[in-house]
């Protein structure tokens, strides 16, 4: 079950069965994405894989002492691309793997073209998902839906997604969607057509219970995107934003040339594995410590190499170190920049307003508390809208809505036509009209009797009150309790055991916070596991694109969001220094 | 009210008494249903029941204070197991799961080979039935041929399209005219116009025809079956002479053909002289994935044997240590070379290659500093000479200590035991016969400090006087018929025996721990060597005297000597000998000689590892330098050492053994020998060298090692080699320092390559001094 090794697994047993020799790994954008998600550059170059090219560039030069890998989707231009080239063969043999089902004319007119017999292999690996942990994967498609149907392509897309994610696993499950939703029917539907269409694929060892496929629509919890978050990868996720694992840091100015891009793995980097699932107060204690050891191995650099000794020392020292640097002042200007955010963005204060907006029902409470908050300069309008459209879904039929009178403040405080304009967009794509179950509270006896628990305890830390949904929802599909009238099978035939192996997908996006809490359901429920997908892996912003109904993130993106903050020196020296003192001030949860 | 509250916090699914409405008072199944209760019937109280609820909740809150804190208690205990066991009750974190099969997949290749097969047949089919022509073609001599002729020919070869049949060039669409004549194609037969023929040279021809010939001859791999498809087929037909290769270039010389055909054959020489065309790159990538194969295998041995050697064993010798490091170095050095040589390939000449091509030279180069960098971090070093001393000591304490409890522990038990039989005896005899017992006893009390009194005379180990006090007990009880008691005395005494062998194995231990001390020392005077020789014979001939004792003994029981080797072989294990080697020695059957026996192979072990040690010096000096005379001379060394005859006289006679450890020169006398030893150590330590004391940092560094180091100088400083010595030691230094100059810049490169300014700016600075260092040295060389 988990989906970074089943892709890696694949990746792995194309570059061996090419044998030895110089190989170049032919993609194209999709596979590239996918290939970069589960391997390093430098992983992948000790299994003599040198090149990288995409499959329709056209500045390639003919290398005849190149094994050609080629792991392509199957789609109508890429099989184009590679007749084209098998016509006129750069490399000297050629592996061909698709990423999904091909058809068998697609395989005919490759054959054909193929007049120098170059092609060694021709396979099927249903690697066609990106793979972000082992329990949550993505396909990196944004704005899925126009209103509340599919877009046609995006949705064959998801349907190979999906059922590529089912092969790779060796899964044949039983397929529940969420009634409330059109589309999770509409996906449903697709994937039961595939898994009949393919029988013969499909056709693994049975397992005790069946496997189970859910499928969830994003609009019935469209809070959980709104939130702040603060842990580690959701946070880093939500404020600087991930992709593919990377981090874009360019537009943190004077940042040095080599940080521009950080890439953020589990598989890799061992503090992130750690740590990535920690909150924030976690991180900066753990990034002190971090940097303390380092700091010990830090050769002296004024120091004199006076003997063979240490000169050889520094040598042999000297690879361990840099090693070490590149963690170090990764995760140090990640976490520097988090805090800078944080603090600069009220985003303590903000997030406290969130979670009362989010999870408790005190109407007056709230709202005057964001009344506070809207006349705080330091709240960016990115912030304040969403604090608004969180209101919005929460008290959207309460009496006392004072809706009207928060978007004046909002006028008022200057923001900007088409974050007001957001607030009901998301109304519209995730309010109570839409839902299918209660979010804000609850009916189910179970989830009310956990709100109360939760009365009694008293709050543990006010920013992380909030439960997904999600939670719910899995919690009682594990314990065999989830309604067959909210969330029913399709097909005749229902599950009797409780589920182990789940596969849950939301249709319009998962975010962190829920892969937070897959990842915690896993750890704590003896014999189940659930993988967690989504058409994409959401934060706010990319939430509100979805919502509001763009495709492309194109201009809207705010750039006052990741403004950024000149650090002074480019030594790491200075680095070290400056973020032990930040990370180690703002540390809220350090009670 | 209050007491109906206390069960949902414990499992609110499975109590179902006691829930009363807190508005109408109704008694309700479940807390659930309560709950529905309170949605249902008085939803429009809403905000009343919660308030009722929270005040609840208030009252609840203080009860169930200890409970919540218990069950908070029991979660983190888990949440911690889990982190840790990958299989706890809970569930498990999804970087544990188990591993699973690779996932489905599906192969197209036969349908594809099917469709290709189709396809080729046809393809090769055309290719071959050019050629085929190509050859009946150029078969004459065309120059001395007459045109007509060669029309005839050349018609014979292909049918030709009539003229009439095409009115317009089939390329083009010109009309053929007067002007625009029509042309046929030798090849295919096929008209077109002057513009669209193309014309192929003989040479082309007797190039493209040749190497289908080859192609037949050599019957070339299978693999490239394209190729091999169209050899044998032609193969069939080609009845070839010789091409008469014509220089001039007439319009004869040439072939009409059409585009096509041309193509065709273009394809087919691109393919032949692919086929036997290497490039530079991958003659020289095969060579370094070659060198990094050789990294694999050994790097782990070696890795093995510097842990072995570091923690003080003596399992592996430490010469074959830096044999392997030396080899694994220069592989590492190869591979460096390599790859920087395909940094650089063609980027001197003119055009630049293509960018990818200098991106995956890029990469090579990258891969294989990665390569280096990550296997170099794992080979640890080796201790140098004296270090290995330490830790062989500091080993070796540790076991003397861990022997010296299990002794202490055997010794108090056997005390007690003692005690514990004498009373038991005299217990068991009281109840038997009365009388007989008390004679027994008071003869067995009245005579055991009288014989252990007069054995004190001579054996002062109290150990020997126990076993002879035992001893005789035996022989009264046996008199005395009582077979329990000599039963029991027999453990007794069996016990003591292994005590003994202990002893005497720790004894051997000290012995042989204090003679490598003074081998290193180096102060011991022959005379006193003579006399630790004597002591030895003193010890020889006790454990002599032990032996006849207990094979005295081991006629009474015989598994008892079973016993006493398993104690020789736990200690041999624990001393970290060859075990075999004991074991088949005939001795083993008694244990005392087994002692002094172990005591030889421990000095052997000793010996042989010094003269490794002492070749080692040599190689700690040119370890990193390419001199291959330098290592070749090591070796020979070490040869020499190894098989040196002298070192078994040593070992076998054990009085010299010090003295041969250090002696290069075998047919030297020893004693003369020593002397010149410490002529030269007292010159090491005392005076610095004068090749080297000119302060330079890393000469010095060197120099002051060196003669704090005595060994190292006494190893290597033979009087007659001296001159030599220093100078390829100075070599040895430039070549370290080149090196390690290298390996800087390679660092440099990296971290510009990266961005890291401020680490290129400390390399630099580093580059600098080594730099300087070197021209001085080269200086001081030049003088």
């Amino acid at each position: 079950m988990n989906v970074v090794f089943a892709v890696k697994q694949y990746v792995s047993k194309m570059i061996e069965d090419s044998g030895p020799g110089m190989k170049v790994l032919l993609m194209d954008k999709e596979t590239t994405s996918i290939v970069s998600m589960v391997y390093t550059q430098s992983e992948i170059l000790q299994k003599e894989v040198y090149l990288f090219e995409r499959i329709d560039s056209s500045n390639r030069e003919t290398m005849k002492h190149l094994k050609a890998i080629c792991f392509l989707r199957p789609t109508k231009e890429n099989v184009e691309y590679l007749i084209q080239e098998l016509r006129r063969p750069k490399y000297s043999i050629y592996f061909v793997y698709f990423s999904n089902v091909i058809c068998k004319s697609d395989v005919k007119s490759l054959a054909e073209a193929d007049e120098q017999e170059v092609v060694a292999e021709v396979q099927e690996f249903y690697g066609d998902y990106i793979a972000v942990n082992p329990h949550v994967f993505s396909l990196n498609l944004l704005g899925c839906c126009q209103g509340r149907n599919w877009d046609a392509a995006q949705l064959s897309r998801t349907t190979q997604g999906l059922t590529a994610l089912l092969l790779s696993l060796k899964k044949c499950p039983m397929i529940r969607y969420q009634l409330s939703s059109e589309s999770a029917k509409r996906l449903a539907e697709c994937v039961k057509q595939v898994i009949t269409k393919e029988y013969e694929l499909f056709d693994f060892r049975r397992t005790e219970v069946p496997p189970l496929l859910l499928i969830l629509d994003r609009s019935d919890d469209a809070i959980t995107p709104l939130l702040n978050q603060w842990t580690y990868q959701a946070m880093v996720h939500e404020l600087l934003g991930i992709n593919n694992n990377r981090i874009d840091l360019s537009r943190v100015p004077g940042i040095s040339k080599d940080l521009r891009e950080v890439v953020l793995s589990a598989e890799n980097d061992e503090f992130y594995a750690n740590n990535m699932y920690l909150n924030f107060a976690e991180i900066g204690s753990n990034i002190k410590n971090l940097m303390e050891d380092f700091q010990k191995k830090k050769p002296k650099e004024q120091q004199k190499l006076e003997s063979i000794a240490d000169m050889k020392a520094f040598v042999e020292n000297y690879p361990q170190f840099k090693k070490m640097s590149g963690t170090v002042s990764k995760h140090v200007t990640v976490v520097g920049e988090l805090s800078r955010l944080v603090s600069e963005r009220n985003l303590l204060e903000v997030s406290e307003v969130e979670q009362e907006l989010a999870c408790q029902n005190d109407h007056s409470s709230a709202l005057q508390n964001m009344r506070r908050l809207l006349q705080n300069p330091k709240v960016t309008e990115f912030d304040a809208a969403r604090l608004v459209m969180l209101y919005a879904l929460h008290y959207e039929r309460h009496s006392s809505n004072s809706l009207p009178g928060l978007m004046m403040d909002l006028k008022n405080k200057g923001v900007s036509e088409k974050y007001r304009k957001l607030v009901s967009a998301v109304v519209e794509y995730g309010g109570k009209r839409v839902r299918g179950s209660d979010l804000f509270s609850p009916k189910d006896a179970v989830s009310i009797t956990k709100q109360f628990l939760k009365g009694l305890k008293g709050v543990e830390n006010v920013y992380t009150q909030h439960q997904p949904l999600l939670h719910e929802t899995l919690d009682q599909l594990i314990k065999g309790k989830l309604k067959d009238n909210q969330y029913p099978y399709l097909g005749p035939s229902t599950l009797r055991d409780r589920p182990q192996d789940i596969i849950v997908f939301v249709i319009g996006g998962a975010t962190y916070e829920e892969a937070l809490t897959v990842y915690n359901l896993n750890r704590t429920n003896p014999g189940v596991r659930i993988v967690l997908g989504g058409t994409t892996v959401h934060n706010t912003k990319s939430c509100f694109l979805s919502s509001a109904g763009f495709n492309r993130m194109g201009g809207i993106l705010p750039r006052s969001v990741l403004m950024a903050f000149c650090f002074p020196s480019k030594k790491l020296n200075d680095l070290i220094l400056k973020h032990s003192i930040s990370t180690c001030t703002c540390s809220p949860f350090l009670q | 009210m209050a007491s109906s509250y206390p069960p949902p916090f414990d499992d609110p699914g499975e109590v179902r008494e006691g829930f009363l409405c807190p508005l109408c008072l109704k008694d309700l199944q479940s807390f659930y249903q309560l709950q529905s209760h309170y949605e249902e019937e008085h939803s429009s109280e809403d905000r009343d029941v919660k308030g009722q609820l929270k005040s609840l909740v208030q009252k609840a809150k203080k009860a169930k204070k200890k409970l919540l804190k218990r069950e908070s208690d029991d979660r983190a205990d888990a949440g911690s197991q889990e982190r840790y066991e990958s299989f706890s009750y809970g569930g498990v974190d999804p970087y544990m799961w188990e591993p699973q099969e690779l996932g489905a997949m599906r192969s197209h290749l036969s349908d594809f080979k099917k469709h290709r097969a189709a396809r080729i047949d046809h393809y090769v089919v055309e290719v071959n039935k050019l050629i085929i022509r190509l050859e009946k073609l150029t078969s004459f001599d065309r120059a001395n041929t007459e045109s007509a002729k060669i029309r005839a020919i050349e018609k014979s070869v292909v049918p030709w399209v009539s003229d009439q049949d095409v009115p317009f060039c089939p390329d083009c669409g010109n009309k053929f005219s007067i002007r625009n004549r029509r042309h046929h194609c030798r090849l295919c037969g096929s008209i077109m116009c002057k513009k669209c023929m193309e014309l192929v040279t003989l040479p082309l021809a007797s190039k493209l025809t040749s190497a289908s010939k080859e192609a037949l001859a050599s019957h070339t791999s299978p693999n490239s079956s394209p190729n091999s498809i169209q050899g044998s087929r032609r193969g069939s037909i080609s009845s070839v002479s010789s091409v008469s290769s014509v220089l001039d270039e007439k319009d004869d010389d040439r072939i009409r053909c059409c585009r096509h055909c041309k193509g065709t054959l273009l394809k087919r020489e691109q393919q032949i002289d692919e086929r036997e065309f290497t490039p530079e790159i991958v003659k020289l990538y095969e060579k370094l994935r070659l060198c990094m194969e050789k990294i694999d295998q050994k790097a782990p041995e070696y890795i093995r044997t510097a842990e072995s050697l570091n923690a003080g064993e003596t399992t592996y010798s430490l010469e074959h240590a830096n044999d392997l490091r030396i080899e694994i170095q220069k592989v590492y050095e190869l591979i460096d070379a390599l790859s920087k040589k395909i940094l650089t390939l063609g980027l001197n000449e003119d055009p630049q290659p293509h960018p990818k091509t200098l991106q995956l030279q890029r990469m090579i180069r990258y891969s294989a500093t990665l390569f280096v960098q990550e296997k170099l971090l794992g080979l640890m070093s080796l201790p140098t000479k004296d270090r290995y001393e330490e830790l062989k000591e500091k080993r070796k304490q540790e076991l003397e200590r861990k022997l010296q409890m299990a002794a202490l522990e055997t010794q108090r038990k056997q005390e007690e035991k003692q005690k514990d039989m004498v009373s038991r005896s005299s217990a068991a005899l009281n109840g038997e016969v009365p009388h007989l017992k008390k004679a027994t006893v008071k003869n067995s009390e009245g005579w055991l400090p009288t014989s252990s009194v007069s054995r004190q005379r001579e054996i002062a180990d109290p150990l020997l006087q126990q076993i002879d006090n035992i001893t005789s007990f035996i022989k009264q009880a046996k008199a005395a018929n009582r077979i329990d008691e000599v039963r029991m005395l027999q453990e007794n005494l069996r016990q003591l025996q292994d005590e003994y062998d202990q002893q005497q194995t720790e004894k051997a231990i000290e012995l042989s721990k204090r003679q490598a001390e003074e081998e290193e020392m180096q102060r011991e005077e022959l005379q006193v060597l003579c006399e630790k020789e004597w002591e030895r014979e003193q010890h020889k001939a006790m454990s002599q005297h032990l032996r006849t004792r207990s094979l005295d003994f081991r006629e009474i029981k015989q598994h008892q000597h079973e016993v006493g080797k398993d104690n020789q072989n736990l200690i041999a294990h624990i001393l970290d000998l060859d075990t075999t080697q004991i074991k088949s020695s005939p001795s083993s059957k008694t244990p005392s000689p087994n002692a002094a026996e172990q005591l030889a192979s421990k000095e052997k072990t000793v010996f042989s590892i010094k003269t490794g040690e002492a070749s080692q010096c040599d190689r700690d000096q040119n370890q990193t330098s390419l001199n291959p005379f330098e290592d070749e001379a090591a070796t020979t060394l070490i040869d020499e050492d190894s098989t040196n005859p002298f070192a078994e006289d040593a070992a076998q006679v054990m009085s010299f053994p010090t003295k041969a450890l250090y002696n290069d020169k075998k047919e030297y006398n020893p004693f003369e020998n020593d002397e010149e030893d410490e002529e030269t150590n007292g010159a090491a330590v005392s005076s610095p060298n004068p090749f080297k004391g000119d302060g330079d940092p890393f000469q010095k560094g060197r120099s002051v090692q060196n003669s704090g180091n005595p060994f190292d100088e006494s190893s290597s400083t033979n009087p007659f080699e001296v001159d030599e010595e220093i100078s390829g030691e100075e070599v040895i230094e430039e070549e370290l320092l080149l090196q390690q100059i290298d390996n800087i810049k390679a660092y440099i490169f990296d971290a510009k390559h990266s961005g890291r300014m401020d680490e290129v700016e400390v390399l630099t600075e580093n580059l600098k001094d080594l730099k300087r260092t070197l021209a001085k040295q080269k200086e001081k060389s030049n003088c």
